[in-house]
Protein backbone atom coordinates (compact mmCIF):
# COMPACT_ATOMS: atom_id res chain seq x y z
CA UNK A 1 0.00 0.00 0.00
CA UNK A 2 1.19 3.63 -1.15
CA UNK A 3 1.51 5.88 2.45
CA UNK A 4 2.63 8.98 0.01
CA UNK A 5 5.88 9.88 0.96
CA UNK A 6 4.66 10.14 4.45
CA UNK A 7 7.24 8.24 6.03
CA UNK A 8 8.28 10.27 9.15
CA UNK A 9 4.95 10.69 10.33
CA UNK A 10 3.89 8.98 13.86
CA UNK A 11 0.76 7.35 15.18
CA UNK A 12 0.19 7.30 18.63
CA UNK A 13 -2.49 4.21 19.44
CA UNK A 14 -4.55 3.99 22.69
CA UNK A 15 -6.40 1.07 23.47
CA UNK A 16 -6.78 -1.29 27.27
CA UNK A 17 -6.50 -3.93 24.92
CA UNK A 18 -2.92 -5.41 24.28
CA UNK A 19 -4.51 -7.49 21.36
CA UNK A 20 -5.31 -4.00 19.58
CA UNK A 21 -2.66 -2.28 19.79
CA UNK A 22 -0.46 -5.45 18.84
CA UNK A 23 -2.61 -6.09 15.78
CA UNK A 24 -2.72 -1.96 14.13
CA UNK A 25 1.08 -2.13 15.14
CA UNK A 26 1.60 -4.91 13.18
CA UNK A 27 -0.30 -4.02 10.21
CA UNK A 28 1.26 -0.27 10.36
CA UNK A 29 5.01 -1.30 10.27
CA UNK A 30 4.67 -3.80 7.78
CA UNK A 31 2.69 -1.58 5.40
CA UNK A 32 4.29 1.86 5.91
CA UNK A 33 7.80 3.74 7.72
CA UNK A 34 5.53 5.36 10.46
CA UNK A 35 6.92 6.14 13.85
CA UNK A 36 3.80 4.01 15.47
CA UNK A 37 3.36 4.23 19.50
CA UNK A 38 1.06 2.35 21.24
CA UNK A 39 -0.33 2.33 24.58
CA UNK A 40 -2.44 0.22 26.76
CA UNK A 41 -2.90 2.78 29.48
CA UNK A 42 -4.48 5.95 28.59
CA UNK A 43 -2.58 7.89 31.12
CA UNK A 44 1.07 7.05 29.95
CA UNK A 45 -0.23 7.59 26.66
CA UNK A 46 -0.98 11.59 27.77
CA UNK A 47 2.30 11.17 29.38
CA UNK A 48 3.97 10.92 26.07
CA UNK A 49 1.98 13.25 24.42
CA UNK A 50 3.61 15.92 27.07
CA UNK A 51 6.82 15.74 25.85
CA UNK A 52 6.52 13.97 21.95
CA UNK A 53 4.60 15.44 19.09
CA UNK A 54 2.57 12.91 16.78
CA UNK A 55 0.27 13.55 14.12
CA UNK A 56 -2.37 11.45 14.12
CA UNK A 57 -3.61 9.86 17.75
CA UNK A 58 -6.11 6.76 17.55
CA UNK A 59 -8.02 6.29 20.46
CA UNK A 60 -10.47 3.41 21.50
CA UNK A 61 -13.77 4.75 23.84
CA UNK A 62 -14.11 2.22 26.65
CA UNK A 63 -11.03 2.29 28.71
CA UNK A 64 -10.33 2.28 32.44
CA UNK A 65 -9.28 5.93 34.17
CA UNK A 66 -9.62 8.04 30.96
CA UNK A 67 -12.53 7.23 28.79
CA UNK A 68 -11.84 7.61 24.40
CA UNK A 69 -13.25 11.42 25.09
CA UNK A 70 -11.53 12.33 28.17
CA UNK A 71 -8.14 11.17 26.57
CA UNK A 72 -8.63 12.98 23.41
CA UNK A 73 -9.30 16.28 25.08
CA UNK A 74 -6.25 16.16 26.91
CA UNK A 75 -4.61 14.84 24.08
CA UNK A 76 -6.34 18.25 22.41
CA UNK A 77 -4.54 20.35 24.88
CA UNK A 78 -1.30 19.41 24.68
CA UNK A 79 -1.49 18.56 21.02
CA UNK A 80 -4.10 21.03 19.16
CA UNK A 81 -3.01 20.14 15.49
CA UNK A 82 -2.39 16.27 15.76
CA UNK A 83 -5.61 14.98 13.96
CA UNK A 84 -8.07 12.27 16.28
CA UNK A 85 -9.12 9.31 15.42
CA UNK A 86 -11.65 7.19 17.59
CA UNK A 87 -11.96 3.73 16.93
CA UNK A 88 -14.28 2.02 19.39
CA UNK A 89 -16.40 -1.22 19.53
CA UNK A 90 -18.71 0.40 21.84
CA UNK A 91 -22.56 0.06 19.79
CA UNK A 92 -22.83 3.73 21.15
CA UNK A 93 -23.77 6.36 18.16
CA UNK A 94 -24.44 8.97 21.17
CA UNK A 95 -20.25 8.44 22.47
CA UNK A 96 -19.87 9.30 18.49
CA UNK A 97 -22.11 12.62 18.52
CA UNK A 98 -20.07 13.64 21.86
CA UNK A 99 -16.71 13.12 20.54
CA UNK A 100 -17.17 14.73 17.53
CA UNK A 101 -18.66 17.93 19.08
CA UNK A 102 -16.12 17.97 22.09
CA UNK A 103 -13.40 16.60 21.02
CA UNK A 104 -13.05 18.25 17.35
CA UNK A 105 -13.00 14.66 15.84
CA UNK A 106 -11.49 14.12 12.98
CA UNK A 107 -13.02 10.19 12.08
CA UNK A 108 -14.70 7.92 13.91
CA UNK A 109 -14.22 4.18 13.22
CA UNK A 110 -15.97 1.26 14.52
CA UNK A 111 -14.70 -2.18 15.31
CA UNK A 112 -14.57 -4.61 14.24
CA UNK A 113 -12.12 -2.58 11.79
CA UNK A 114 -11.28 -2.66 8.17
CA UNK A 115 -7.37 -1.95 7.76
CA UNK A 116 -7.83 -0.31 4.25
CA UNK A 117 -10.00 1.60 5.25
CA UNK A 118 -7.96 2.44 8.70
CA UNK A 119 -4.99 3.22 6.91
CA UNK A 120 -7.00 5.62 4.65
CA UNK A 121 -8.04 7.40 7.73
CA UNK A 122 -4.53 7.43 8.90
CA UNK A 123 -3.10 8.75 5.37
CA UNK A 124 -6.09 11.71 5.37
CA UNK A 125 -5.32 12.88 9.17
CA UNK A 126 -1.56 12.93 8.17
CA UNK A 127 -1.78 14.96 5.72
CA UNK A 128 -4.56 17.21 7.36
CA UNK A 129 -2.38 17.93 10.67
CA UNK A 130 0.73 18.58 7.97
CA UNK A 131 -1.12 21.23 6.53
CA UNK A 132 -2.48 22.57 9.49
CA UNK A 133 1.07 23.00 10.38
CA UNK A 134 2.02 23.97 7.39
CA UNK A 135 -0.55 26.89 7.90
CA UNK A 136 0.87 27.56 11.27
CA UNK A 137 4.22 28.12 10.33
CA UNK A 138 2.87 30.52 7.41
CA UNK A 139 0.58 32.51 9.25
CA UNK A 140 3.58 33.36 12.01
CA UNK A 141 5.68 33.86 9.31
CA UNK A 142 2.93 36.79 8.29
CA UNK A 143 3.19 37.69 11.60
CA UNK A 144 6.76 38.27 12.12
CA UNK A 145 6.35 39.80 8.69
CA UNK A 146 3.73 42.04 9.49
CA UNK A 147 5.66 43.27 12.80
CA UNK A 148 8.34 43.66 10.30
CA UNK A 149 6.80 46.13 8.36
CA UNK A 150 5.27 47.79 11.19
CA UNK A 151 8.64 48.46 12.23
CA UNK A 152 9.75 49.61 8.68
CA UNK A 153 6.49 51.95 8.68
CA UNK A 154 7.24 53.31 11.89
CA UNK A 155 11.20 53.87 11.19
CA UNK A 156 9.94 55.60 7.81
CA UNK A 157 7.56 57.78 9.48
CA UNK A 158 9.96 58.99 12.11
CA UNK A 159 12.45 59.81 9.21
CA UNK A 160 10.16 61.69 7.30
CA UNK A 161 8.20 63.67 10.15
CA UNK B 1 -78.44 -26.90 48.94
CA UNK B 2 -77.65 -30.76 49.27
CA UNK B 3 -74.10 -31.72 50.71
CA UNK B 4 -73.20 -33.74 47.10
CA UNK B 5 -73.84 -30.06 45.34
CA UNK B 6 -71.81 -28.39 48.14
CA UNK B 7 -68.80 -31.15 47.96
CA UNK B 8 -68.90 -30.24 43.97
CA UNK B 9 -68.89 -26.89 44.45
CA UNK B 10 -65.88 -27.02 46.65
CA UNK B 11 -64.12 -29.33 44.12
CA UNK B 12 -64.87 -27.47 41.51
CA UNK B 13 -63.24 -24.45 43.34
CA UNK B 14 -60.30 -26.20 44.41
CA UNK B 15 -59.80 -27.04 41.19
CA UNK B 16 -60.68 -23.25 39.67
CA UNK B 17 -57.43 -22.30 42.78
CA UNK B 18 -55.00 -24.99 41.48
CA UNK B 19 -55.50 -23.64 38.00
CA UNK B 20 -55.00 -20.03 39.11
CA UNK B 21 -52.23 -21.35 40.77
CA UNK B 22 -50.65 -22.77 38.00
CA UNK B 23 -51.04 -19.75 35.65
CA UNK B 24 -49.65 -17.28 38.33
CA UNK B 25 -46.45 -19.52 38.30
CA UNK B 26 -46.62 -19.59 34.48
CA UNK B 27 -46.73 -15.52 34.71
CA UNK B 28 -44.18 -15.21 37.47
CA UNK B 29 -41.82 -17.66 35.12
CA UNK B 30 -43.04 -15.02 32.15
CA UNK B 31 -42.38 -12.38 34.34
CA UNK B 32 -38.95 -13.47 35.03
CA UNK B 33 -37.77 -14.27 31.99
CA UNK B 34 -39.11 -11.33 30.60
CA UNK B 35 -36.73 -9.48 32.93
CA UNK B 36 -33.68 -11.36 32.18
CA UNK B 37 -33.89 -10.29 28.88
CA UNK B 38 -34.17 -7.43 29.44
CA UNK B 39 -30.96 -6.91 31.66
CA UNK B 40 -29.35 -8.39 29.14
CA UNK B 41 -30.45 -6.02 27.14
CA UNK B 42 -29.21 -3.32 28.84
CA UNK B 43 -25.59 -5.76 29.03
CA UNK B 44 -25.35 -6.28 25.22
CA UNK B 45 -23.31 -2.66 24.40
CA UNK B 46 -20.62 -4.02 26.32
CA UNK B 47 -21.19 -7.60 25.31
CA UNK B 48 -21.00 -6.38 21.68
CA UNK B 49 -17.56 -4.51 22.84
CA UNK B 50 -16.17 -7.28 24.37
CA UNK B 51 -16.44 -9.39 21.17
CA UNK B 52 -15.73 -6.65 18.29
CA UNK B 53 -12.35 -6.21 20.00
CA UNK B 54 -11.16 -9.48 19.34
CA UNK B 55 -12.54 -9.91 16.09
CA UNK B 56 -11.25 -6.54 15.14
CA UNK B 57 -7.59 -7.94 15.82
CA UNK B 58 -8.60 -11.46 13.98
CA UNK B 59 -9.21 -10.01 10.96
CA UNK B 60 -6.29 -7.20 10.53
CA UNK B 61 -4.21 -9.92 12.05
CA UNK B 62 -5.33 -12.50 9.25
CA UNK B 63 -4.63 -9.96 6.79
CA UNK B 64 -1.12 -8.90 8.06
CA UNK B 65 -0.43 -12.69 8.20
CA UNK B 66 -1.14 -13.34 5.27
CA UNK B 67 1.05 -10.59 3.24
CA UNK B 68 3.51 -11.12 5.96
CA UNK B 69 3.97 -15.20 4.83
CA UNK B 70 4.33 -13.40 1.11
CA UNK B 71 6.96 -11.64 2.08
CA UNK B 72 8.68 -14.07 3.85
CA UNK B 73 8.28 -16.71 1.48
CA UNK B 74 10.07 -14.60 -1.09
CA UNK B 75 12.80 -13.89 0.97
CA UNK B 76 13.75 -17.55 1.94
CA UNK B 77 13.57 -18.26 -2.21
CA UNK B 78 15.48 -15.79 -3.16
CA UNK B 79 18.17 -16.34 -0.17
CA UNK B 80 17.45 -19.83 -1.30
CA UNK B 81 18.15 -19.48 -5.07
CA UNK B 82 21.75 -17.69 -4.12
CA UNK B 83 22.34 -20.05 -1.91
CA UNK B 84 22.57 -18.07 1.32
CA UNK B 85 20.88 -18.32 4.68
CA UNK B 86 17.82 -16.94 5.82
CA UNK B 87 18.09 -12.95 6.10
CA UNK B 88 17.86 -11.92 9.18
CA UNK B 89 14.48 -9.46 8.06
CA UNK B 90 12.39 -12.91 7.24
CA UNK B 91 13.51 -14.10 11.08
CA UNK B 92 12.20 -10.57 12.05
CA UNK B 93 9.08 -11.02 10.29
CA UNK B 94 8.63 -14.77 11.27
CA UNK B 95 9.03 -13.31 15.04
CA UNK B 96 6.14 -10.84 14.15
CA UNK B 97 3.72 -13.52 12.87
CA UNK B 98 4.59 -15.82 16.10
CA UNK B 99 3.32 -12.67 18.21
CA UNK B 100 0.27 -12.12 15.82
CA UNK B 101 -0.74 -16.54 16.31
CA UNK B 102 -0.77 -15.83 20.12
CA UNK B 103 -3.06 -12.15 19.57
CA UNK B 104 -5.37 -14.56 17.31
CA UNK B 105 -5.25 -17.54 20.37
CA UNK B 106 -6.28 -15.04 23.26
CA UNK B 107 -8.81 -13.57 20.81
CA UNK B 108 -10.81 -16.69 19.87
CA UNK B 109 -10.85 -17.73 23.38
CA UNK B 110 -12.29 -14.07 24.80
CA UNK B 111 -14.84 -14.72 22.16
CA UNK B 112 -15.67 -18.44 23.32
CA UNK B 113 -15.80 -17.75 26.75
CA UNK B 114 -18.34 -14.58 25.86
CA UNK B 115 -20.24 -16.73 24.31
CA UNK B 116 -20.42 -19.66 26.89
CA UNK B 117 -21.27 -17.54 29.66
CA UNK B 118 -24.46 -16.04 27.27
CA UNK B 119 -25.29 -19.83 26.85
CA UNK B 120 -26.30 -19.90 30.40
CA UNK B 121 -28.58 -16.86 29.73
CA UNK B 122 -30.19 -18.43 26.33
CA UNK B 123 -31.63 -21.65 27.38
CA UNK B 124 -35.15 -21.01 26.38
CA UNK B 125 -37.13 -23.53 27.79
CA UNK B 126 -35.89 -24.19 31.13
CA UNK B 127 -38.71 -24.77 33.33
CA UNK B 128 -37.42 -27.87 35.28
CA UNK B 129 -35.81 -28.39 37.88
CA UNK B 130 -32.05 -29.54 37.60
CA UNK B 131 -28.56 -30.47 38.91
CA UNK B 132 -26.56 -27.29 38.66
CA UNK B 133 -22.90 -26.14 39.59
CA UNK B 134 -23.47 -23.06 41.03
CA UNK B 135 -20.23 -21.79 41.02
CA UNK B 136 -19.61 -22.16 37.01
CA UNK B 137 -23.11 -20.17 36.56
CA UNK B 138 -21.84 -17.27 39.17
CA UNK B 139 -18.33 -17.16 36.75
CA UNK B 140 -20.45 -16.94 34.17
CA UNK B 141 -22.42 -14.15 35.20
CA UNK B 142 -19.58 -12.85 36.17
CA UNK B 143 -17.96 -12.83 32.84
CA UNK B 144 -21.20 -11.53 31.48
CA UNK B 145 -21.64 -8.66 33.28
CA UNK B 146 -18.04 -7.67 33.61
CA UNK B 147 -17.91 -6.93 29.98
CA UNK B 148 -19.63 -3.93 30.73
CA UNK B 149 -18.12 -2.75 34.51
CA UNK B 150 -15.16 -4.34 34.22
CA UNK B 151 -13.58 -1.08 33.48
CA UNK B 152 -14.35 0.69 36.55
CA UNK B 153 -15.46 -2.65 39.18
CA UNK B 154 -13.01 -5.31 39.74
CA UNK B 155 -15.02 -8.60 40.92
CA UNK B 156 -13.14 -10.69 42.72
CA UNK B 157 -14.17 -14.50 43.92
CA UNK B 158 -14.10 -16.43 46.59
CA UNK B 159 -15.62 -19.86 45.52
CA UNK B 160 -16.21 -22.92 48.24
CA UNK B 161 -16.69 -26.34 47.53
CA UNK B 162 -20.21 -26.67 46.82
CA UNK B 163 -22.22 -29.88 45.97
CA UNK B 164 -24.81 -29.83 43.07
CA UNK B 165 -27.52 -27.71 43.60
CA UNK B 166 -31.28 -28.47 42.64
CA UNK B 167 -32.65 -25.38 41.08
CA UNK B 168 -34.34 -23.73 37.89
CA UNK B 169 -31.45 -22.66 36.48
CA UNK B 170 -32.71 -20.14 34.21
CA UNK B 171 -34.55 -18.54 37.31
CA UNK B 172 -31.04 -18.57 38.97
CA UNK B 173 -29.18 -16.83 36.58
CA UNK B 174 -31.82 -14.03 36.86
CA UNK B 175 -31.55 -14.01 40.39
CA UNK B 176 -27.16 -13.54 40.14
CA UNK B 177 -26.94 -11.25 37.31
CA UNK B 178 -29.68 -9.01 39.42
CA UNK B 179 -27.60 -8.56 41.84
CA UNK B 180 -24.24 -8.50 40.20
CA UNK B 181 -25.74 -5.71 37.95
CA UNK B 182 -27.08 -3.79 40.60
CA UNK B 183 -23.61 -4.06 42.72
CA UNK B 184 -22.13 -2.78 39.71
CA UNK B 185 -23.95 0.08 39.47
CA UNK B 186 -24.32 0.89 43.34
CA UNK B 187 -20.10 1.46 42.66
CA UNK B 188 -20.33 5.68 41.60
CA UNK B 189 -16.92 5.24 39.67
CA UNK B 190 -14.11 2.43 40.39
CA UNK B 191 -14.73 -0.39 43.27
CA UNK B 192 -15.10 -3.73 44.20
CA UNK B 193 -17.62 -6.59 44.55
CA UNK B 194 -16.68 -9.78 46.32
CA UNK B 195 -18.51 -13.03 45.14
CA UNK B 196 -18.43 -15.46 47.61
CA UNK B 197 -19.94 -19.23 48.10
CA UNK B 198 -19.78 -21.84 50.74
CA UNK B 199 -21.97 -24.91 52.04
CA UNK B 200 -23.73 -24.29 55.38
CA UNK B 201 -25.46 -28.14 55.91
CA UNK B 202 -28.11 -28.70 53.70
CA UNK B 203 -27.82 -25.31 52.55
CA UNK B 204 -25.25 -23.05 49.69
CA UNK B 205 -24.74 -19.15 51.02
CA UNK B 206 -23.77 -17.14 48.04
CA UNK B 207 -22.72 -13.48 49.25
CA UNK B 208 -22.36 -10.58 46.95
CA UNK B 209 -20.50 -7.51 48.60
CA UNK B 210 -19.85 -4.16 46.94
CA UNK B 211 -18.13 -1.24 47.73
CA UNK B 212 -20.80 0.85 46.73
CA UNK B 213 -22.85 3.89 48.13
CA UNK B 214 -25.18 2.06 50.36
CA UNK B 215 -29.22 1.69 50.70
CA UNK B 216 -30.18 4.57 52.55
CA UNK B 217 -31.94 3.57 55.88
CA UNK B 218 -35.21 5.05 54.83
CA UNK B 219 -35.18 3.04 51.19
CA UNK B 220 -34.08 -0.38 52.93
CA UNK B 221 -37.58 -2.22 54.13
CA UNK B 222 -38.69 -1.30 50.17
CA UNK B 223 -36.41 -2.45 48.24
CA UNK B 224 -37.74 -6.02 47.81
CA UNK B 225 -41.28 -4.27 46.71
CA UNK B 226 -42.52 -3.99 43.29
CA UNK B 227 -41.95 -0.82 41.48
CA UNK B 228 -39.57 0.31 44.25
CA UNK B 229 -36.16 1.86 42.56
CA UNK B 230 -33.64 4.37 42.89
CA UNK B 231 -32.38 4.22 39.48
CA UNK B 232 -32.89 7.13 36.79
CA UNK B 233 -35.74 6.51 34.55
CA UNK B 234 -34.82 3.93 31.32
CA UNK B 235 -32.42 2.36 33.89
CA UNK B 236 -34.57 0.67 36.21
CA UNK B 237 -37.79 -1.21 36.29
CA UNK B 238 -38.05 -1.58 39.90
CA UNK B 239 -39.01 -5.57 39.41
CA UNK B 240 -35.62 -6.56 39.75
CA UNK B 241 -34.85 -7.25 43.54
CA UNK B 242 -38.95 -8.28 43.94
CA UNK B 243 -38.04 -11.12 41.33
CA UNK B 244 -35.68 -12.02 42.96
CA UNK B 245 -36.93 -12.42 45.78
CA UNK B 246 -39.59 -14.52 44.21
CA UNK B 247 -37.38 -16.76 42.64
CA UNK B 248 -35.47 -17.41 45.81
CA UNK B 249 -38.15 -17.13 48.70
CA UNK B 250 -41.48 -18.54 46.49
CA UNK B 251 -39.48 -20.81 43.92
CA UNK B 252 -36.59 -22.45 45.52
CA UNK B 253 -37.84 -22.02 49.56
CA UNK B 254 -34.46 -19.88 50.24
CA UNK B 255 -33.91 -16.67 51.66
CA UNK B 256 -32.37 -13.49 51.31
CA UNK B 257 -31.34 -10.50 53.18
CA UNK B 258 -28.49 -7.41 52.63
CA UNK B 259 -26.62 -5.47 54.97
CA UNK B 260 -25.68 -1.98 54.23
CA UNK B 261 -24.04 0.57 55.42
CA UNK B 262 -24.23 4.36 53.34
CA UNK B 263 -20.61 5.45 52.02
CA UNK B 264 -18.97 1.81 52.90
CA UNK B 265 -21.39 -1.11 50.98
CA UNK B 266 -23.99 -3.30 50.56
CA UNK B 267 -23.90 -7.21 51.44
CA UNK B 268 -26.50 -9.20 50.09
CA UNK B 269 -27.03 -13.39 50.95
CA UNK B 270 -28.74 -15.56 49.44
CA UNK B 271 -29.36 -19.17 50.85
CA UNK B 272 -30.85 -21.76 48.93
CA UNK B 273 -31.41 -25.30 49.65
CA UNK B 274 -29.27 -28.21 47.92
CA UNK B 275 -32.49 -30.27 47.17
CA UNK B 276 -35.93 -29.38 46.40
CA UNK B 277 -38.74 -31.18 47.54
CA UNK B 278 -39.77 -33.71 45.25
CA UNK B 279 -42.31 -32.60 42.99
CA UNK B 280 -44.53 -34.27 40.06
CA UNK B 281 -42.48 -34.71 36.53
CA UNK B 282 -39.43 -32.95 38.25
CA UNK B 283 -35.85 -35.02 38.91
Amino acid sequence: METNGQANASVLIVDDEDMVTTSIRAFLQLETEYDVYGFNDPVQAVRHLETNPVDVIVSDYLMPKLNGIQFLSKAKEYQPEAARVLLTGHADKQSAIQAINEVGLFQYLEKPWDNSQLLLVIQAAIERTVLLRTLRDKISALDVAHSNLKDVQSKLLRAFL
Amino acid sequence: MSEATTGSQALSLAAELERLREERDELQHLLAEAHKMASLGRLSAGIVHEINTPIGSIFSNNEVLSRTAEKVRALVLAAAESNQPPPAKALALLDTMMSLFAVDKMACERISSVIRSLKTFARVNDSDIREIDLNELLLNTIKLTSCTYRRRVSVETDLGELPKVECYPGLLSQVFLNLIVNASQAIPNEGRILVSTRQESEHVHVSVTDTGTGIRPQDRHKIFAAGFTTKPIGEGTGLGLNITREIVVDTHGGTIDFESEVGVGTTFHVHLPVRQPRREGSL
